[in-house]
Protein backbone atom coordinates (compact mmCIF):
# COMPACT_ATOMS: atom_id res chain seq x y z
CA UNK A 1 0.00 0.00 0.00
CA UNK A 2 0.99 3.12 -1.19
CA UNK A 3 1.38 5.78 1.66
CA UNK A 4 2.71 8.38 -0.13
CA UNK A 5 1.14 11.66 1.92
CA UNK A 6 -0.72 14.14 -0.40
CA UNK A 7 -0.28 17.49 0.76
CA UNK A 8 -2.95 20.42 0.29
CA UNK A 9 -0.77 22.04 -1.73
CA UNK A 10 -0.83 18.87 -4.62
CA UNK A 11 -4.95 18.47 -4.17
CA UNK A 12 -4.90 22.39 -5.42
CA UNK A 13 -2.66 21.60 -8.16
CA UNK A 14 -4.69 18.85 -9.31
CA UNK A 15 -8.10 19.97 -8.63
CA UNK A 16 -7.06 22.85 -10.61
CA UNK A 17 -5.75 20.98 -13.57
CA UNK A 18 -8.95 18.75 -13.59
CA UNK A 19 -11.89 21.47 -13.07
CA UNK A 20 -9.49 23.95 -15.43
CA UNK A 21 -9.52 26.64 -13.14
CA UNK A 22 -6.39 28.47 -11.76
CA UNK A 23 -4.60 27.39 -9.36
CA UNK A 24 -5.18 30.36 -7.00
CA UNK A 25 -9.09 30.04 -7.26
CA UNK A 26 -8.64 26.55 -6.62
CA UNK A 27 -6.77 27.21 -3.47
CA UNK A 28 -9.09 29.65 -2.49
CA UNK A 29 -11.83 27.27 -2.81
CA UNK A 30 -9.92 24.73 -0.55
CA UNK A 31 -9.37 27.62 2.10
CA UNK A 32 -13.11 28.80 2.04
CA UNK A 33 -14.11 25.32 2.32
CA UNK A 34 -12.56 23.92 5.03
CA UNK A 35 -13.15 27.67 7.04
CA UNK A 36 -17.21 26.88 6.23
CA UNK A 37 -16.70 23.36 7.34
CA UNK A 38 -14.95 24.91 11.07
CA UNK A 39 -17.62 27.43 11.24
CA UNK A 40 -20.72 25.16 10.70
CA UNK A 41 -18.80 22.92 12.94
CA UNK A 42 -18.29 25.96 15.47
CA UNK A 43 -22.08 26.28 15.73
CA UNK A 44 -22.66 22.72 16.56
CA UNK A 45 -23.47 21.63 13.23
CA UNK A 46 -22.69 18.69 11.45
CA UNK A 47 -21.33 18.94 8.25
CA UNK A 48 -22.31 16.56 4.74
CA UNK A 49 -20.59 16.38 1.93
CA UNK A 50 -22.41 14.23 -0.66
CA UNK A 51 -20.46 11.07 -1.82
CA UNK A 52 -17.75 11.73 0.69
CA UNK A 53 -18.66 11.62 4.57
CA UNK A 54 -19.54 13.23 7.11
CA UNK A 55 -18.28 15.69 9.46
CA UNK A 56 -19.02 16.15 13.43
CA UNK A 57 -17.76 17.43 16.50
CA UNK A 58 -17.45 15.04 19.18
CA UNK A 59 -16.36 15.71 22.62
CA UNK A 60 -14.37 13.52 24.45
CA UNK A 61 -14.16 13.72 27.85
CA UNK A 62 -11.10 14.56 30.54
CA UNK A 63 -9.52 12.09 31.73
CA UNK A 64 -6.81 10.91 34.28
CA UNK A 65 -3.43 10.05 33.20
CA UNK A 66 -0.23 9.32 34.76
CA UNK A 67 2.80 10.85 34.01
CA UNK A 68 5.20 8.21 32.58
CA UNK A 69 8.37 10.05 33.86
CA UNK A 70 7.60 11.42 37.49
CA UNK A 71 4.68 9.12 38.24
CA UNK A 72 2.49 11.58 38.59
CA UNK A 73 -1.40 11.76 37.83
CA UNK A 74 -2.33 14.14 35.62
CA UNK A 75 -5.90 15.05 34.02
CA UNK A 76 -5.83 15.43 30.47
CA UNK A 77 -8.43 17.91 29.27
CA UNK A 78 -11.36 16.88 27.59
CA UNK A 79 -11.61 18.52 24.09
CA UNK A 80 -13.40 18.36 20.85
CA UNK A 81 -12.90 16.63 18.08
CA UNK A 82 -13.96 16.31 14.79
CA UNK A 83 -15.12 12.50 13.43
CA UNK A 84 -15.05 12.25 10.00
CA UNK A 85 -17.85 8.95 8.74
CA UNK A 86 -17.52 8.24 5.25
CA UNK A 87 -20.28 7.29 3.07
CA UNK A 88 -21.03 3.87 1.60
CA UNK A 89 -18.99 4.85 -1.53
CA UNK A 90 -16.25 6.26 -0.39
CA UNK A 91 -16.08 2.93 1.86
CA UNK A 92 -16.44 0.60 -0.98
CA UNK A 93 -14.20 2.49 -3.31
CA UNK A 94 -11.34 2.28 -0.41
CA UNK A 95 -11.98 -0.93 0.32
CA UNK A 96 -11.81 -2.35 -2.93
CA UNK A 97 -8.51 -4.33 -2.66
CA UNK A 98 -10.11 -6.77 0.00
CA UNK A 99 -13.68 -6.09 -1.36
CA UNK A 100 -14.25 -9.95 -2.70
CA UNK A 101 -13.38 -10.91 0.50
CA UNK A 102 -16.51 -12.21 2.40
CA UNK A 103 -16.83 -13.09 6.35
CA UNK A 104 -16.65 -16.83 6.89
CA UNK A 105 -19.07 -18.43 9.44
CA UNK A 106 -16.75 -21.19 11.33
CA UNK A 107 -18.67 -24.41 12.42
CA UNK A 108 -19.73 -23.54 15.34
CA UNK A 109 -18.53 -25.28 18.62
CA UNK A 110 -20.91 -26.08 21.23
CA UNK A 111 -17.81 -26.66 23.88
CA UNK A 112 -19.51 -23.74 25.87
CA UNK A 113 -23.37 -25.71 25.63
CA UNK A 114 -22.29 -29.45 26.42
CA UNK A 115 -20.44 -28.78 29.98
CA UNK A 116 -23.20 -26.74 31.17
CA UNK A 117 -25.68 -29.43 30.99
CA UNK A 118 -23.46 -32.08 32.13
CA UNK A 119 -22.69 -30.12 35.09
CA UNK A 120 -27.16 -29.51 35.27
CA UNK A 121 -27.23 -33.70 35.20
CA UNK A 122 -24.66 -33.97 38.23
CA UNK A 123 -25.57 -31.33 40.16
CA UNK A 124 -29.33 -33.09 40.55
CA UNK A 125 -29.80 -36.78 40.13
CA UNK A 126 -32.45 -36.79 42.37
CA UNK A 127 -34.43 -34.29 40.10
CA UNK A 128 -33.55 -36.48 37.33
CA UNK A 129 -34.71 -40.07 38.69
CA UNK A 130 -37.76 -38.43 40.23
CA UNK A 131 -38.53 -37.21 36.19
CA UNK A 132 -37.90 -41.30 35.42
CA UNK A 133 -40.63 -42.29 37.79
CA UNK A 134 -43.07 -39.72 37.42
CA UNK A 135 -42.47 -41.33 33.23
CA UNK A 136 -42.69 -44.95 34.54
CA UNK A 137 -45.68 -44.15 36.64
CA UNK A 138 -47.61 -43.15 33.44
CA UNK A 139 -45.97 -46.29 31.42
CA UNK A 140 -47.57 -48.59 34.19
CA UNK A 141 -50.70 -47.46 34.33
CA UNK A 142 -51.53 -47.94 31.15
CA UNK A 143 -50.12 -51.61 30.98
CA UNK A 144 -52.38 -51.74 34.25
CA UNK A 145 -55.16 -50.27 31.89
CA UNK A 146 -54.50 -52.49 29.15
CA UNK A 147 -54.53 -55.63 31.44
CA UNK A 148 -55.81 -55.89 35.10
CA UNK A 149 -54.27 -58.17 36.87
CA UNK A 150 -55.62 -59.09 40.26
CA UNK A 151 -52.07 -60.56 40.88
CA UNK A 152 -50.45 -57.16 40.79
CA UNK A 153 -52.22 -56.21 44.30
CA UNK A 154 -50.88 -58.61 46.10
CA UNK A 155 -47.32 -58.33 45.03
CA UNK A 156 -47.77 -54.49 45.60
CA UNK A 157 -48.69 -55.67 49.29
CA UNK A 158 -45.31 -57.37 49.82
CA UNK A 159 -43.25 -55.09 48.34
CA UNK A 160 -44.51 -51.98 50.42
CA UNK A 161 -42.27 -53.97 53.66
CA UNK A 162 -39.34 -53.38 51.41
CA UNK A 163 -40.50 -49.42 50.45
CA UNK A 164 -40.92 -48.89 54.46
CA UNK A 165 -36.83 -49.21 54.45
CA UNK A 166 -36.18 -47.47 51.42
CA UNK A 167 -33.25 -49.63 50.49
CA UNK A 168 -32.64 -48.85 47.31
CA UNK A 169 -31.37 -52.56 46.28
CA UNK A 170 -34.44 -54.24 47.44
CA UNK A 171 -36.35 -52.07 45.72
CA UNK A 172 -34.97 -53.06 42.57
CA UNK A 173 -35.02 -56.67 43.49
CA UNK A 174 -38.67 -56.00 44.15
CA UNK A 175 -39.44 -54.35 40.75
CA UNK A 176 -37.83 -57.49 39.05
CA UNK A 177 -40.52 -59.69 41.36
CA UNK A 178 -43.30 -58.26 40.24
CA UNK A 179 -42.47 -57.16 36.98
CA UNK A 180 -41.87 -60.83 35.98
CA UNK A 181 -45.61 -62.15 36.64
CA UNK A 182 -46.98 -59.54 35.09
CA UNK A 183 -45.59 -59.97 31.93
CA UNK A 184 -47.19 -63.77 32.88
CA UNK A 185 -50.58 -62.27 33.61
CA UNK A 186 -52.11 -62.94 30.31
CA UNK A 187 -51.41 -66.45 29.62
CA UNK A 188 -50.77 -68.22 32.58
CA UNK A 189 -52.85 -66.20 35.25
CA UNK A 190 -55.69 -68.31 36.33
CA UNK A 191 -53.60 -71.51 37.58
CA UNK A 192 -50.95 -68.87 39.09
CA UNK A 193 -53.81 -67.60 40.97
CA UNK A 194 -54.95 -70.68 42.17
CA UNK A 195 -51.28 -71.61 43.73
CA UNK A 196 -50.91 -68.87 45.08
CA UNK A 197 -54.14 -68.52 46.45
CA UNK A 198 -52.93 -71.89 48.16
CA UNK A 199 -49.55 -70.68 49.38
CA UNK A 200 -50.21 -67.61 50.52
CA UNK A 201 -51.77 -69.13 53.70
CA UNK A 202 -49.05 -71.68 54.37
CA UNK A 203 -46.00 -68.79 53.63
CA UNK A 204 -47.96 -66.47 56.33
CA UNK A 205 -47.94 -68.78 58.69
CA UNK A 206 -43.86 -68.63 60.00
CA UNK A 207 -44.02 -65.17 59.51
CA UNK A 208 -47.33 -63.30 60.36
CA UNK A 209 -47.61 -60.45 57.70
CA UNK A 210 -51.43 -60.57 58.40
CA UNK A 211 -51.11 -57.44 60.41
CA UNK A 212 -48.80 -55.96 57.99
CA UNK A 213 -50.84 -55.98 54.87
CA UNK A 214 -54.00 -54.00 55.72
CA UNK A 215 -51.28 -51.19 56.78
CA UNK A 216 -50.09 -51.40 53.51
CA UNK A 217 -52.74 -51.21 51.13
CA UNK A 218 -53.20 -48.04 51.26
CA UNK A 219 -49.51 -47.41 50.16
CA UNK A 220 -49.88 -49.77 47.92
CA UNK A 221 -51.20 -47.87 45.01
CA UNK A 222 -48.51 -45.70 44.77
CA UNK A 223 -45.62 -48.07 45.01
CA UNK A 224 -47.20 -50.85 42.73
CA UNK A 225 -46.63 -48.52 39.56
CA UNK A 226 -42.99 -47.31 39.17
CA UNK A 227 -42.10 -51.21 38.79
CA UNK A 228 -42.32 -52.74 34.68
CA UNK A 229 -39.78 -50.61 32.80
CA UNK A 230 -36.79 -50.60 35.47
CA UNK A 231 -37.38 -54.11 34.88
CA UNK A 232 -36.14 -53.95 31.50
CA UNK A 233 -32.94 -51.84 32.09
CA UNK A 234 -32.23 -54.28 35.05
CA UNK A 235 -28.60 -56.51 35.24
CA UNK A 236 -27.98 -59.72 35.94
CA UNK A 237 -25.16 -58.61 39.09
CA UNK A 238 -27.96 -56.70 40.64
CA UNK A 239 -30.06 -59.83 40.47
CA UNK A 240 -27.69 -62.12 42.20
CA UNK A 241 -27.16 -59.20 44.83
CA UNK A 242 -30.46 -59.84 46.06
CA UNK A 243 -30.82 -62.07 49.32
CA UNK A 244 -33.17 -64.20 47.51
CA UNK A 245 -29.89 -66.08 45.50
CA UNK A 246 -28.56 -66.76 49.07
CA UNK A 247 -31.81 -68.10 50.29
CA UNK A 248 -31.99 -70.45 47.46
CA UNK A 249 -28.49 -72.03 47.26
CA UNK A 250 -29.69 -75.59 49.19
CA UNK A 251 -31.86 -75.71 45.84
CA UNK A 252 -28.82 -75.34 43.60
CA UNK A 253 -28.36 -78.95 42.08
CA UNK A 254 -31.96 -78.38 40.11
CA UNK A 255 -30.67 -75.17 39.05
CA UNK A 256 -27.69 -76.24 37.63
CA UNK A 257 -29.34 -78.06 35.03
CA UNK A 258 -30.65 -75.65 33.62
CA UNK A 259 -29.05 -72.36 31.61
CA UNK A 260 -27.68 -69.45 33.59
CA UNK A 261 -30.30 -66.93 32.36
CA UNK A 262 -33.18 -69.55 33.09
CA UNK A 263 -31.92 -69.65 36.57
CA UNK A 264 -32.00 -66.01 36.97
CA UNK A 265 -35.95 -65.68 35.90
CA UNK A 266 -36.87 -68.83 37.53
CA UNK A 267 -35.37 -67.58 40.77
CA UNK A 268 -37.39 -63.93 40.38
CA UNK A 269 -40.79 -66.63 39.87
CA UNK A 270 -39.61 -67.91 43.52
CA UNK A 271 -38.45 -65.33 45.03
CA UNK A 272 -42.16 -63.90 43.93
CA UNK A 273 -44.05 -66.74 46.12
CA UNK A 274 -41.37 -65.78 49.26
CA UNK A 275 -41.59 -62.14 48.79
CA UNK A 276 -42.98 -62.15 52.04
CA UNK A 277 -40.46 -63.64 54.69
CA UNK A 278 -37.42 -62.26 52.32
CA UNK A 279 -38.48 -58.96 52.08
CA UNK A 280 -38.92 -58.42 55.61
CA UNK A 281 -35.29 -57.91 55.73
CA UNK A 282 -32.52 -55.67 54.41
CA UNK A 283 -29.12 -57.13 53.42
CA UNK A 284 -27.66 -56.56 56.94
CA UNK A 285 -29.90 -59.20 58.27
CA UNK A 286 -29.88 -61.53 55.61
CA UNK A 287 -29.04 -64.03 57.26
CA UNK A 288 -31.99 -64.64 59.22
CA UNK A 289 -33.75 -64.46 56.25
CA UNK A 290 -32.04 -67.67 55.10
CA UNK A 291 -33.28 -69.28 58.09
CA UNK A 292 -36.87 -68.21 57.79
CA UNK A 293 -36.69 -69.00 54.62
CA UNK A 294 -35.42 -72.82 54.57
CA UNK A 295 -38.20 -73.07 57.76
CA UNK A 296 -40.78 -71.88 55.15
CA UNK A 297 -39.27 -74.40 52.64
CA UNK A 298 -39.91 -76.97 55.46
CA UNK A 299 -43.45 -76.06 55.51
CA UNK A 300 -44.81 -75.69 51.90
CA UNK A 301 -41.93 -75.81 49.00
CA UNK A 302 -41.19 -79.25 47.77
CA UNK A 303 -43.72 -80.24 46.05
CA UNK A 304 -44.87 -76.12 45.28
CA UNK A 305 -41.76 -75.81 43.97
CA UNK A 306 -41.50 -78.38 41.17
CA UNK A 307 -44.85 -77.45 39.97
CA UNK A 308 -44.06 -73.79 39.59
CA UNK A 309 -40.92 -74.58 37.37
CA UNK A 310 -43.04 -77.01 35.23
CA UNK A 311 -45.37 -74.06 35.14
CA UNK A 312 -42.85 -71.15 34.53
CA UNK A 313 -39.97 -72.94 32.48
CA UNK A 314 -41.88 -72.67 29.12
CA UNK A 315 -42.81 -69.09 30.18
CA UNK A 316 -39.65 -67.67 31.10
CA UNK A 317 -38.71 -68.48 27.11
CA UNK A 318 -41.30 -66.65 26.17
CA UNK A 319 -40.50 -63.72 28.32
CA UNK A 320 -36.68 -63.96 27.06
CA UNK A 321 -38.30 -64.05 23.73
CA UNK A 322 -40.02 -60.37 23.94
CA UNK A 323 -36.91 -59.24 25.76
CA UNK A 324 -34.59 -60.19 23.26
CA UNK A 325 -37.59 -58.37 20.74
CA UNK A 326 -37.39 -54.91 22.40
CA UNK A 327 -34.10 -54.38 22.04
CA UNK A 328 -33.56 -54.60 18.21
CA UNK A 329 -36.84 -52.34 18.43
CA UNK A 330 -35.24 -49.91 19.96
CA UNK A 331 -31.65 -49.97 17.74
CA UNK A 332 -34.04 -49.60 14.73
CA UNK A 333 -36.01 -46.27 16.01
CA UNK A 334 -32.45 -44.22 16.35
CA UNK A 335 -31.81 -45.60 12.57
CA UNK A 336 -31.74 -42.22 10.62
CA UNK A 337 -33.47 -41.78 7.69
CA UNK A 338 -31.41 -40.77 4.57
CA UNK A 339 -32.35 -37.74 2.61
CA UNK A 340 -32.01 -38.88 -1.13
CA UNK A 341 -31.55 -35.92 -3.54
CA UNK A 342 -33.31 -35.63 -6.21
CA UNK A 343 -31.58 -35.47 -9.80
CA UNK A 344 -33.11 -32.85 -11.97
CA UNK A 345 -32.69 -30.50 -14.65
CA UNK A 346 -30.51 -28.39 -12.42
CA UNK A 347 -28.49 -31.16 -11.78
CA UNK A 348 -27.55 -31.85 -14.57
CA UNK A 349 -26.89 -28.32 -15.16
CA UNK A 350 -24.57 -28.91 -12.60
CA UNK A 351 -22.94 -32.47 -13.44
CA UNK A 352 -22.32 -31.94 -17.21
CA UNK A 353 -19.29 -30.05 -18.52
CA UNK A 354 -20.39 -26.74 -19.59
CA UNK A 355 -19.54 -25.00 -22.95
CA UNK A 356 -19.15 -21.71 -23.68
CA UNK A 357 -20.24 -20.94 -26.79
CA UNK A 358 -21.73 -17.63 -26.61
CA UNK A 359 -20.70 -14.38 -24.62
CA UNK A 360 -22.22 -11.47 -24.04
CA UNK A 361 -18.67 -9.43 -23.29
CA UNK A 362 -15.22 -8.98 -23.17
CA UNK A 363 -13.06 -7.19 -20.54
CA UNK A 364 -9.47 -6.21 -20.19
CA UNK A 365 -8.23 -6.94 -17.54
CA UNK A 366 -6.83 -3.70 -15.60
CA UNK A 367 -4.77 -3.08 -12.33
CA UNK A 368 -7.22 -3.80 -9.54
CA UNK A 369 -9.03 -5.96 -11.83
CA UNK A 370 -11.02 -8.82 -10.50
CA UNK A 371 -12.78 -11.74 -11.76
CA UNK A 372 -15.33 -11.56 -8.73
CA UNK A 373 -16.16 -7.91 -9.94
CA UNK A 374 -16.58 -8.65 -13.20
CA UNK A 375 -18.57 -11.49 -11.95
CA UNK A 376 -21.01 -9.13 -9.53
CA UNK A 377 -20.76 -6.48 -12.78
CA UNK A 378 -22.28 -9.15 -15.19
CA UNK A 379 -24.04 -12.22 -13.21
CA UNK A 380 -25.16 -9.93 -9.59
CA UNK A 381 -22.90 -12.30 -7.72
CA UNK A 382 -19.29 -12.60 -6.93
CA UNK A 383 -19.80 -15.98 -6.30
CA UNK A 384 -19.99 -16.85 -10.36
CA UNK A 385 -16.70 -15.69 -11.33
CA UNK A 386 -15.41 -19.31 -11.55
CA UNK A 387 -17.94 -19.66 -14.65
CA UNK A 388 -15.84 -16.79 -16.58
CA UNK A 389 -12.89 -18.72 -14.92
CA UNK A 390 -13.86 -21.97 -17.16
CA UNK A 391 -14.55 -19.95 -19.82
CA UNK A 392 -11.42 -18.39 -20.23
CA UNK A 393 -9.18 -20.88 -18.44
CA UNK A 394 -6.71 -21.36 -21.69
CA UNK A 395 -5.48 -17.92 -20.81
CA UNK A 396 -5.58 -17.23 -17.36
CA UNK A 397 -2.61 -19.36 -15.14
CA UNK A 398 -3.88 -18.21 -11.67
CA UNK A 399 -7.41 -16.99 -11.15
CA UNK A 400 -6.34 -15.15 -8.63
CA UNK A 401 -3.66 -13.00 -10.11
CA UNK A 402 -4.47 -12.43 -14.20
CA UNK A 403 -1.93 -10.57 -16.66
CA UNK A 404 -2.18 -6.76 -16.93
CA UNK A 405 -4.08 -7.16 -20.37
CA UNK A 406 -5.40 -10.43 -20.27
CA UNK A 407 -8.87 -10.28 -22.87
CA UNK A 408 -11.27 -12.02 -20.74
CA UNK A 409 -14.47 -13.14 -22.39
CA UNK A 410 -17.80 -13.01 -20.38
CA UNK A 411 -19.86 -16.11 -21.16
CA UNK A 412 -23.54 -16.41 -21.53
CA UNK A 413 -25.03 -18.61 -19.18
CA UNK A 414 -27.81 -20.64 -18.27
CA UNK A 415 -29.88 -17.91 -16.09
CA UNK A 416 -30.67 -21.39 -13.76
CA UNK A 417 -27.08 -21.92 -13.24
CA UNK A 418 -27.19 -18.09 -11.95
CA UNK A 419 -30.13 -17.69 -9.67
CA UNK A 420 -28.90 -16.01 -6.73
CA UNK A 421 -32.22 -16.93 -5.19
CA UNK A 422 -31.14 -21.06 -5.05
CA UNK A 423 -28.80 -22.08 -2.26
CA UNK A 424 -27.78 -24.98 -4.56
CA UNK A 425 -26.39 -22.87 -7.44
CA UNK A 426 -24.63 -21.13 -4.44
CA UNK A 427 -23.79 -23.95 -3.39
CA UNK A 428 -22.19 -25.14 -6.55
CA UNK A 429 -19.73 -21.80 -7.10
CA UNK A 430 -18.62 -22.91 -3.66
CA UNK A 431 -17.70 -26.25 -5.02
CA UNK A 432 -16.11 -25.23 -7.98
CA UNK A 433 -14.11 -22.38 -6.46
CA UNK A 434 -12.87 -24.64 -3.81
CA UNK A 435 -11.83 -26.73 -7.22
CA UNK A 436 -9.73 -24.25 -8.83
CA UNK A 437 -8.20 -22.72 -5.74
CA UNK A 438 -6.75 -25.78 -4.89
CA UNK A 439 -5.03 -26.72 -8.47
CA UNK A 440 -3.68 -23.34 -8.49
CA UNK A 441 -0.17 -23.86 -8.48
CA UNK B 1 -25.72 21.45 7.22
CA UNK B 2 -26.26 19.49 3.93
CA UNK B 3 -24.16 19.73 1.07
CA UNK B 4 -26.62 22.18 -0.65
CA UNK B 5 -26.41 24.46 2.45
CA UNK B 6 -22.28 23.66 2.90
CA UNK B 7 -22.25 24.98 -1.12
CA UNK B 8 -24.64 27.96 -0.70
CA UNK B 9 -22.46 29.02 2.13
CA UNK B 10 -19.65 28.48 0.32
CA UNK B 11 -20.67 30.23 -2.65
CA UNK B 12 -21.51 33.60 -0.18
CA UNK B 13 -18.44 33.54 1.07
CA UNK B 14 -16.10 33.12 -2.36
CA UNK B 15 -19.24 35.72 -4.26
CA UNK B 16 -19.26 33.30 -6.87
CA UNK B 17 -22.33 31.59 -8.51
CA UNK B 18 -23.36 28.34 -6.83
CA UNK B 19 -23.17 26.11 -9.86
CA UNK B 20 -19.06 26.93 -9.92
CA UNK B 21 -18.49 26.22 -6.34
CA UNK B 22 -21.07 23.09 -6.67
CA UNK B 23 -18.63 21.92 -9.53
CA UNK B 24 -15.51 22.52 -7.62
CA UNK B 25 -16.74 20.58 -4.83
CA UNK B 26 -17.55 17.89 -6.85
CA UNK B 27 -13.70 18.02 -8.62
CA UNK B 28 -12.23 18.25 -5.18
CA UNK B 29 -14.11 15.25 -3.81
CA UNK B 30 -13.81 12.91 -6.83
CA UNK B 31 -10.07 13.87 -6.54
CA UNK B 32 -9.32 12.93 -2.63
CA UNK B 33 -11.95 9.79 -3.12
CA UNK B 34 -9.48 8.66 -5.48
CA UNK B 35 -6.29 9.05 -4.21
CA UNK B 36 -7.72 7.55 -0.91
CA UNK B 37 -8.93 4.89 -3.10
CA UNK B 38 -5.07 4.39 -4.16
CA UNK B 39 -4.35 4.02 -0.41
CA UNK B 40 -2.81 7.78 0.48
CA UNK B 41 -2.98 9.76 2.55
CA UNK B 42 -4.31 12.93 2.23
CA UNK B 43 -3.22 16.24 4.18
CA UNK B 44 -5.43 19.11 4.78
CA UNK B 45 -3.03 21.98 6.52
CA UNK B 46 -4.74 23.32 9.37
CA UNK B 47 -7.84 21.14 8.75
CA UNK B 48 -6.48 17.29 9.19
CA UNK B 49 -5.52 14.29 7.27
CA UNK B 50 -7.38 11.38 5.43
CA UNK B 51 -5.66 8.39 5.87
CA UNK B 52 -6.33 5.05 4.83
CA UNK B 53 -5.85 2.27 7.16
CA UNK B 54 -6.25 -1.51 7.53
CA UNK B 55 -8.20 -3.22 9.47
CA UNK B 56 -7.17 -6.81 10.58
CA UNK B 57 -9.36 -9.93 10.20
CA UNK B 58 -10.48 -10.83 13.38
CA UNK B 59 -12.63 -13.77 14.82
CA UNK B 60 -15.53 -12.75 15.70
CA UNK B 61 -17.86 -14.52 17.90
CA UNK B 62 -21.89 -13.93 18.41
CA UNK B 63 -22.43 -13.80 22.29
CA UNK B 64 -25.60 -15.33 22.30
CA UNK B 65 -25.69 -18.28 19.67
CA UNK B 66 -21.67 -18.84 19.64
CA UNK B 67 -21.42 -18.87 16.32
CA UNK B 68 -17.81 -17.86 15.38
CA UNK B 69 -17.43 -15.98 11.80
CA UNK B 70 -13.97 -15.07 10.45
CA UNK B 71 -14.03 -11.17 9.57
CA UNK B 72 -11.66 -10.59 6.64
CA UNK B 73 -9.59 -7.45 6.85
CA UNK B 74 -10.77 -4.55 5.09
CA UNK B 75 -9.59 -0.90 4.69
CA UNK B 76 -11.11 2.51 5.86
CA UNK B 77 -10.95 5.97 5.88
CA UNK B 78 -9.72 7.32 8.85
CA UNK B 79 -9.31 11.10 9.69
CA UNK B 80 -7.51 12.85 12.23
CA UNK B 81 -7.87 16.78 12.72
CA UNK B 82 -4.94 18.83 12.96
CA UNK B 83 -3.72 20.38 16.23
CA UNK B 84 -5.03 23.97 15.47
CA UNK B 85 -8.41 22.56 14.61
CA UNK B 86 -8.40 21.33 18.10
CA UNK B 87 -7.13 24.70 19.35
CA UNK B 88 -9.86 26.09 17.68
CA UNK B 89 -12.49 24.13 18.90
CA UNK B 90 -11.31 24.70 22.58
CA UNK B 91 -12.74 27.26 23.24
CA UNK B 92 -16.47 25.97 22.66
CA UNK B 93 -18.80 25.50 25.84
CA UNK B 94 -19.39 22.20 26.18
CA UNK B 95 -22.87 20.84 26.94
CA UNK B 96 -24.21 18.50 28.75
Amino acid sequence: MNKEKISSQEIIDLVASKASVSKRAAEEFLKVMIATIEEALMAGEVVKIKNFGTFKLQWNEPRKSVNVQTGEEIILHGYHKVTFTPEVSLKNIVNEPFAHLESVQLDSENDFVIPEKKEEEALDPLRIFTEQATEIKDLLSEINALSPAPKRKESAKKEVVVEDKFNIEEYRAAEEEVSMPIEKNEIEQPEIDSEIKLEQPEISDPKEPVTEVPKVDSVNVQFSEPIEPIFENESDPLFDSTPFSDGVKPKRKKWMLISVVLLLLAGCVGLYIFSIPVNMFSNDVYVEAKTELSYVKYVSIPGMFNSFKKFFSPEIKKVQVTETVVIPKDTAATDTVEVQEPVDSLQLLFDNPRVYNEFIASEQIMAGSRLTILSKKYYGTKDFWVYIYEANKERIQNPDNIEKGTLIRIPKLDPRLIDTSNPRCMLKARELYYEYVKKKP
Amino acid sequence: MNHKELIASMAAKMNAPKSVVADLLETTVATCTELLGEGKTIGFQSFGNFEVRKKEERLSVHPSTQVRTLIPPKLVVNFKQSNIVKDKFKDIPHHE
